[in-house]
């Protein structure tokens, strides 16, 4: 297939949409037989349900809304799905030196950040000032995207694209015959076409919502540019990237993608396109 | 848990409150236990490591004073996974393929949750009561009502503890509302009616990896004819009850509860009209007749797998002064106000309620404001708890085996509300109305 032409789907392409996380997500498998990828679909699009109800703020009896209830002093046990997504936010807020931050929207209403400590062994977080009011929506997404993955390997299905809303996306193997999965940055058809493979994208930007995203360093609005992308093995990374693309520098960026192989950043400012770094092995 | 209008304290004074009085109301609740141990931790083991056994975990793990020693599944990949995820999790745990098994090999049980399919139920629970192993196990409590009497005699003749997962029975909110709003305040004022949903988009069936096929004798031993009707067990009769039990058996538990007397009559209609694969009903509506001194009170339930339509799940109950709507998810929940109902300034300013919004209330003297139609006015319970859904009623039946409380939801009580469920299926089947003794609900 011409990655030009992404619409021409191979036949053998099972396509399964959920809504979940106040979006769309679908799973498209390839090179299966139909029931058996229906049913694949069914148990990723269960995983998404089950991680909802940890992860959205908006579910009162999730771990999220456990948390923001939390005192300063206070300690609360949570499962290892939030336990594991909080440790990717809290080591994705230190590599972008705090440009990502699941506190950013809680600036809003506190003066300071909220300060908390996780103790992976023992499953539990610590709140230690301020309200933990956690807001995952610049990581949940991808991190759902990353168990869907592993939920998928049991079924043996390796030829796959999983994407959340639009925004987030992960690949596994390429479709039967094809060198990846068509990707194109931007809106519907966008050119060029690259081919994914094996790895995850992610976007953000003000086209959909305006300028919502939050320096979280200062709690305004980020208005460095109008759109970035990020590109990493793990879509819980991407997603995290991705958010911090949008408020860093881009001297910032250069400077933190030192050594990491593994990390693409795409950014683009008043029409103006800027590859920054490698284009890892995942998009070609 | 602190809210906007209620503090800590004055929260766990409220809560606990409204359980006792509940406790005393309730007449025949299970006798606790003396503490077999005081300090020592509760062994526990987990019979069924599917969806719902999942959720339980969660709330085991994080519940203090127990330690999970056993996990029992037919399924090896069940197993596998529930083994591989608890050690992510720092737990060591022995697994079992069933419940002989577990019994030979853990002589030091104090309670077994049972999460595995409805027809499992009765036969797990009998064994773990008669080894001297208390129960908490999951609704239905089984797939026919002589299993479900079978466990409530058991219970009765060990003399251990068996709750059934009602787990509303033991959610603050809804205690809060049950004792302080429904029965002390009586804001609905005369009860006349209830209405209660759960509607799910249609699904496809449950599948299986393909590296994890169960050998076809193994399946035939525990009574399933194949690995779809294993992994699909709900739609099939002899093995579950369909969505009038999967669903409507916590919400019409609630029905039963909250009117505090047993339906006298159950009419219905449903059926297999959507899927090609299933035994039991795709839809269901229901309406149940509640016989008051001062009138019938009639309940309609709905359950519907083939869309997710209407508002999602919760149960309102209607009265002639107010309607409370109650939901596992508090952002369903509100209370409503009939214009002819007396001031409930009082109970706002108890924080018993939470008005959503300053209420429409004119001035009753020569002058008049017009602008846009006001709302009608809606109020929140102003409860909320930090724990998982489960969790508390868990929590209430550990610490019954400890002696510090009694079952909220012991299986004599819990048949009650399960006879007249099965009864539901029942109606649909024979397409009439089917009338209730007093005397045939008791087990």
């Amino acid at each position: 297939m011409d990655p030009a032409r992404p619409n021409e789907r191979p036949p053998m392409i099972h396509v399964h949409n959920h809504y979940a996380m106040a979006t769309t997500f679908q799973v498209r498998i390839a090179g299966e037989e139909a029931t058996y990828a229906a049913q694949a679909a069914r148990a990723l699009f269960d995983e998404v349900d089950r991680l909802e109800n940890l992860l959205s703020r908006f579910r009162a009896s999730s771990d999220i809304s456990a948390i923001a209830r939390l005192a300063p002093g206070e300690t609360l046990r949570i499962g290892e799905d939030t336990c594991a997504c909080l440790a990717i936010a809290r080591e994705m807020e230190t590599a972008t030196e705090g440009a990502f931050s699941i506190t950013a929207a809680a600036r809003q209403t506190q003066p300071e950040p909220p300060r908390w400590t996780l103790d992976a062994a023992r499953r539990t977080i610590h709140c230690e000032t301020g309200a933990l009011e956690f807001d995952l929506g610049a990581i949940g997404k991808g991190f759902a995207l990353d168990r869907m993955a592993v939920e998928l390997a049991e079924w043996e299905c390796p030829a796959f694209l999983l994407i959340a809303g639009g925004s987030s996306i992960l690949a596994g193997d390429p479709p039967p015959d094809l060198p990846g999965w068509s990707v194109g940055l931007g809106d519907e058809g966008s050119e060029p076409r690259h081919w994914l493979k094996q790895g995850s994208l992610s976007g953000s930007g003000i086209a959909v919502k305006g300028r919502h995203i939050l320096d979280p360093r200062t709690g305004a609005p980020a208005k460095l540019r109008d759109r970035a992308w990020a590109g990493a093995p793990s879509a819980a990374v991407s997603d995290a990237l991705s958010t911090a693309f949008m408020v860093l520098p881009e001297p910032d960026i250069v400077r933190l993608m030192t050594g990491r192989a593994e990390w693409q950043a795409c950014l683009q400012d008043a029409g103006q396109w800027r590859v920054i770094g490698p284009a890892p092995a995942a998009i070609q | 848990m602190v809210t906007n209008s209620i503090t800590r304290r004055d929260f766990m004074r409220t809560t606990a409150a409204a359980g006792a009085g509940l406790l005393l109301a309730g007449g025949t609740r299970a006798l606790a236990q003396i503490d077999p141990a005081p300090g020592k931790k509760l062994n526990v083991a987990l019979v069924g490591f599917g969806a719902q056994g999942r959720v339980l975990l969660e709330s085991l793990l994080i519940i203090e004073g127990i330690q999970l020693v056993a996990v029992v599944d037919i399924w090896d990949y069940a197993r596998t996974y529930a083994e591989k995820y608890l050690k992510k999790m720092g737990v060591e745990v022995r697994t079992y393929e069933n419940y002989e098994d577990l019994l030979a090999g853990e002589k030091d049980l104090q309670a077994v949750v049972v999460a595995c399919p409805d027809f499992w139920h009765a036969p797990v629970t009998n064994a773990c009561l008669n080894a001297g192993v208390n129960v908490y196990c999951e609704k239905m409590m089984s797939n026919t009502i002589e299993g479900a009497r079978s466990m409530v005699q058991t219970m009765r003749s060990t003399g251990k503890l068996l709750q059934i997962g009602h787990q509303r029975r033991s959610n603050p909110r809804y205690l809060f509302a049950l004792s302080r709003l429904l029965h002390e305040a009586k804001i609905c004022g005369r009860l006349t009616a209830a209405q209660a949903q759960w509607n799910r988009a249609v699904a496809e069936d449950f599948g299986w990896p393909k590296k994890a096929v169960i050998p076809p004798g193994t399946l035939a031993k525990y009574g399933y004819k194949d690995m779809h009707q294993f992994r699909n067990w709900r739609w099939f009769k002899g093995l579950g009850g369909g969505p009038l039990s999967d669903l409507g058996a916590h919400q019409i538990d609630i029905f039963n509860w909250w009117f505090g007397i047993s339906p006298r009559s159950v009419m219905a209609s449903g059926g297999v009209d959507y899927y090609k694969t299933h035994e039991w009903y795709d839809n269901a509506m229901v309406i149940y007749e509640y016989p008051f001194p001062d009138g019938v009170a009639r309940a309609f339930y709905q359950v519907q797998t083939t869309t997710s339509a209407g508002g999602g799940y919760f149960e309102m109950f209607m009265g002639d002064e107010g309607s409370l709507k109650m939901s596992e998810d508090p952002k369903l929940s509100a209370i409503y106000r009939e214009a002819r109902a007396p001031s409930w300034d009082a109970l706002i300013s108890k924080n018993y309620i939470r008005a959503q919004a300053a209420p429409y209330a004119p001035a009753a003297d020569t002058k008049v404001d017009v602008r846009e139609t006001a709302q009608l006015a809606a109020f929140d319970i102003p409860v909320s708890f930090n724990k998982k859904p489960h969790q508390p009623h868990l929590e209430n039946f550990f610490n019954a085996i400890r002696g510090k409380a009694k079952l909220n939801c012991p299986a004599d009580e819990a048949f009650r509300s399960e006879y007249v469920i099965h009864k539901a299926n029942e109606a649909i089947a024979a397409g009439r109305r089917i009338d209730i003794s007093a005397s045939e609900v008791e087990a």
